[in-house]
């Protein structure tokens, strides 16, 4: 082999806040897979003068591959109809809308600049299924967060008090199903759903599920103490119970409460800050759950906002879609995975006009808005849940212009807004660098993925450089050119190359004397082979 | 003489229950014996000998020069139709989609046909699922609408649905009711504790009239359907309730409005107790054709490249159409030819095909070039689901003839201009 591409990007405005690097006039150089300090003379150059260079975008949670997606897009010929990608001789063909094909998948998050994008639920039993459509989504680095806390074996162990042991198998299902995050949805309240009888749901952390020695308070402290314990890169992800119901921003406060303390990630915020009460009016929490967030530092979160439009719901809450189908009439999937957890899907759309989808909208920027430290809090919109990621743009620009902004409040229902800080009026506009922690620097520093997220010398050549539009939206619609990897995938606004990712993944030290038990558990109970269970290759 | 080798955990293909507990005993390079197996699994593995062969218009051929054969033919069509047949990997399913976005061409599976009205179905209303093993675990109740798994799915009810104990049926069979619900000839097990009798022409209507009582909207006094509406108050009552139909009833394409009323009333049982529709389906990683299908394409089956991206054709009864109408000038089938449904073999028979897959070189139409690969999960290893949509690894267990993977890759890559 010859020696490693190398390439100089010049003259651009670098952002790297990570590295302390504000809007700075600067070289990028970059040697095959790398960030290097410095080049010789004479290499090919780059010429970003008047552009903004900063590290590829991060997507800390999004669904976009393995067994709930596939089943969302099977559910949705209509929109994969509406919205046909053509291929050519880099690109192979494919299908949009809220639940893109595997390889329209890879090409639209590259053709945003992002280049690293985390799967947010892989039931271990589908593990297998979840990687080969990462194997088909190019481009982008990815790795799976792996569905605990629902799952029989666990409950038993906390049932009878063995957190170690616990502990063991977390560490156990991260290594075989090459996951990389502990993720727990709705803990407790998907087993109630799955066992059937009058109780459907778990309406608090204190709810007995199926012993009174476990409840979601339970199921947290042990699976944050175990991604603790295991030294996880990224600490455990937590989808709160109640996800959106009116008055759940207690429940969210408690279940921060439950782990304070221990490094925790509680995931699509927005869903999870309501006041109010069940079965009464809905209003913003926002302050209050956000105000938790600031005053402790070893939580992080990301947003979930709400974007108006198209949207998918996609979840292991199945319980929650069981509601939203009865609610909304539309077409529904219900999946109980055995043993582990659930799956449920209603397709659905944010109008501006709904005064709960306003709420919604309005909690989202309010939590933006009201943070103090960007690295903290993660910009997503659960994609497809709250939006789809091609909407990034467009939230960064709600972000970044409070004109525009307070023009886009104006337009929606402002029935469920009343006593909004977001009514109240909140001047903030993000900085260009927060933006690029909230959507780079900050994911990629929560994740535990030390080379990405940022450009001094050993990391990623993962960048990404934007023309310097005034509008943010089409700016950071439409990057001029993306590196991953070293390569050049995006040139001149076309994608160009559209090369394999890599998959992201943990294998921490346990206590192998967990998989005796284990083995006779699936002896008693599993319908798959513990041989031939997980995500690895066998024979 | 030479000692045997066994191989546990393996995957059978022989129907979509997937069992993956399956011993082989190999003696001199072929399968002596199982252990697990049913007779279909039996029938399946076989001694494990398969031709190896290439032929070109029923010549025996050098690999390469079929492979030549092949590219020439299928360039050289105005409209191929690719079909993704049985006992192939996912890794080789991915492979024929790729050659099908390559060529244009219109792409079809086994789902395009027989299963095409559960498909259809579950795209207008979705569906109240469960993988098989969850259905073990919480089912009380459990009604075979229909059909009598023993038949074609003979393990279904030993591994799955009724016999295994779970967590919420520590006793096994005895923990569960099973309910048998006869539709004409369509009978359900014979050891059921209850049976129901609907007469064929009643059958969707009663599905309609269930699903009215269980949402409390049923409250006309029809003596005809009075079994079935007594029948849907019963099923208001278990925790947790598993329905059991065929989605393969026949080799014709399934009824929608039955397939869809199956679902609608799985759905609605989900209000007053929780239920789960278990669609039987075959073997031969048929299911992860839909899927490979539906991440790689968006749509799960009958999908037509022509215009450079896919479309979507459900309804125009898909590859057998395509072949009947005269619609294609060249075929390539990847896959065990014996599967490829009767009515899509003769059209075959019609325009030059290219056959890759196990005993492609004794494809029951002609082939105008025919390369032999080894059984997914019998000779090459790779991914395949089972019928509730689970993955699972294969494990070979003989050496065979070269992976249809490897060899269809070989053939995209001759494609690729």
């Amino acid at each position: 082999m010859t020696t490693a591409a190398r390439l100089r990007i010049t003259g651009g405005t670098v952002y790297d806040p990570a590295n302390g690097v504000d809007g700075v006039v600067r070289d990028v150089c970059i040697e095959g897979e790398r960030i290097v300090a410095d080049l010789p003379s004479g290499v090919p150059r780059l010429d970003a003068r008047g552009m903004i260079v900063m590290p590829g975008g991060v997507d800390i949670h999004a669904h976009v591959a393995g067994s709930s997606v596939n089943h969302a897009r099977r559910l949705l010929p209509e929109e994969h109809a509406a919205d046909p990608v053509p291929g050519d001789a880099i690109r192979r063909s494919g299908t949009g809308g809220t639940l893109p094909s595997t390889f329209v998948t890879g090409y639209r998050y590259a053709g945003l600049g992002y280049t690293t994008a985390m799967e947010a639920a892989v039931a271990p039993l589908a593990a297998r299924h979840a990687h080969a459509e990462l194997d088909d989504t190019p481009i982008l680095d990815s790795g799976c967060f792996v569905l605990l806390g629902n799952d029989d074996y666990l409950l038993r162990q906390i049932a009878t008090g063995e957190a170690t042991r616990a502990r063991d198998y977390a560490g156990w299902l991260l290594g075989v199903t090459r996951g990389y995050a502990i993720k727990i949805v709705n803990p407790g309240g998907v087993a109630r759903w799955k066992g059937g009888g009058s109780e459907r749901n778990v309406t608090g952390l204190d709810d007995p599920v199926g012993s009174s020695a476990v409840t979601p308070r339970k199921i947290l402290e042990t699976l944050a103490g175990a991604a603790n314990a295991l030294a996880l890169p990224h600490p455990v992800h937590v989808h709160c119970n109640n996800l959106g119901q009116a008055g759940n921003a207690a429940t969210t406060l408690e279940s921060m409460q439950a782990v304070a303390g221990q490094r925790a990630h509680f995931t699509h915020l927005q869903f999870h800050s309501y006041g109010g009460a069940r079965g009464k009016e809905w209003k913003s929490a926002a302050r209050d759950v956000i105000e938790y967030v600031n005053s402790h530092p070893e939580v992080s979160v990301d947003v979930g906002q709400v974007m108006f439009g198209a949207a998918t719901t996609v979840t292991a809450d199945s319980p929650v879609e069981y509601l939203l189908h009865s609610s909304t009439g539309r077409k529904w999937v219900n999946v109980d995975i055995e043993l582990e957890t659930g799956c449920g899907i209603v397709p659905y759309a944010y109008k501006e006009k709904a005064a709960v989808a306003a709420l919604q909208w309005a909690v989202g920027l309010e939590l933006f808005l009201l943070a103090r430290d960007p690295w903290r809090v993660a910009l997503s919109t659960d994609h497809p849940n709250g939006g789809t990621f091609l909407s990034y743009p467009q939230l960064i620009r709600l972000l970044m212009d409070r004109a525009y902004r307070d023009d886009r409040l104006k337009g929606v229902n402002q029935k469920l807004l009343a006593g909004s800080a977001l009514l109240d009026g909140l001047a903030r506009e993000y900085t260009l660098s927060e933006i690029v922690i909230i959507t780079r620097a900050g994911p990629a520093r929560l994740l535990g993925l030390t080379s990405k997220g940022h450009l001094a010398p050993g990391a990623d050549a993962d960048v990404t450089i934007y023309a310097n539009e005034p509008d943010r939206a089409k700016m950071f619609a439409t990057p001029r050119h993306v590196l991953k990897a070293g390569t050049l995938v995006v040139e001149d606004g076309q994608l160009r190359r559209a090369p394999a990712g890599r998959r992201l993944s943990v294998r921490p030290e346990h206590d192998r004397a967990v998989t005796r038990d284990l083995k006779r558990f699936f002896d008693d109970y599993a319908c798959v082979s513990f041989e031939n269970y997980g995500a690895e290759p066998v024979a | 003489m030479t000692s045997g080798r066994t191989v546990a955990h393996v995957t059978c293909l022989g129907c979509g229950c997937a069992c993956d507990d399956i011993t082989v005993v190999v003696e001199r390079d072929r399968i002596a014996s199982l252990v697990n197996a049913c007779p279909l699994g039996q029938t399946w593995f076989g001694d494990g000998t398969v031709p190896e062969e290439s032929r070109v218009k029923g010549r025996a051929g050098s690999l390469q020069r079929a492979l030549t054969e092949a590219t020439k033919l299928l360039t050289g069509a105005k409209r191929p139709l690719i079909y993704v047949a049985a006992d192939v990997s996912c890794e080789a399913q991915r492979e024929a989609v790729a050659i099908a976005d390559r060529l244009r061409a219109a792409l079809d599976t086994w789902a395009g046909g027989s299963a095409a009205g559960g498909v259809l179905a579950a795209q207008r209303r979705g569906r109240a699922g469960a993988t098989l093993g969850e259905i073990r675990q919480r089912a009380d109740v459990i009604v075979f609408w229909a059909v009598d798994p023993a038949d074609r799915y003979p393990r279904y009810a030993s591994r799955y649905a009724v016999e295994p104990r779970g967590l919420e049926a520590p006793e096994g069979r005895k923990s569960r009711t099973v309910i048998a619900v006869d539709v004409g000839p369509s009978r359900g097990p014979d050891d059921a504790d209850t049976r129901v009798t609907i007469a064929p022409e009643d059958e969707v209507d009663a599905l309609g009239v269930m699903r009215a009582t269980v949402q409390n909207r049923w409250g006309e006094d029809d003596a005809r359907f009075q079994p079935a509406a007594e029948l849907a108050r019963r099923l208001m009552q278990p925790r947790y309730v598993a329905l059991v139909a065929d989605g393969e009833p026949g080799p014709a394409p399934s009824d929608p409005d039955r397939a869809e009323a199956l679902v609608a009333l799985a759905q609605a049982l989900n209000g007053p107790t929780r239920c789960a529709l278990s669609t039987l389906r075959g073997g031969g990683n048929r299911a992860g054709a839909e899927q490979v299908l539906t991440w790689q394409t968006g749509f799960p089956c009958a999908v037509d490249f022509a215009r450079g991206y896919p479309e979507y054709r459900p309804h125009g009864g898909g590859a057998a159409a395509l072949v009947a109408t005269g619609e294609v000038d060249a075929a390539l089938v990847v896959g065990a030819a014996a599967s490829v449904p009767e009515g899509i073999a003769r059209g075959l028979g019609r325009v030059p095909t290219v056959v890759i897959g196990p005993r492609a070189s004794a494809a029951p139409f002609p082939a105008a070039v025919a390369i032999d690969t080894g059984v997914a999960g019998i000779h090459e290893g790779g991914l395949a689901f089972r019928m509730d949509d689970v993955p699972l690894p294969l494990r070979p267990v003989l050496a065979g003839p070269r992976a249809a993977a490897a060899t269809i890759h070989a053939l995209r890559e001759a494609l690729e201009p």
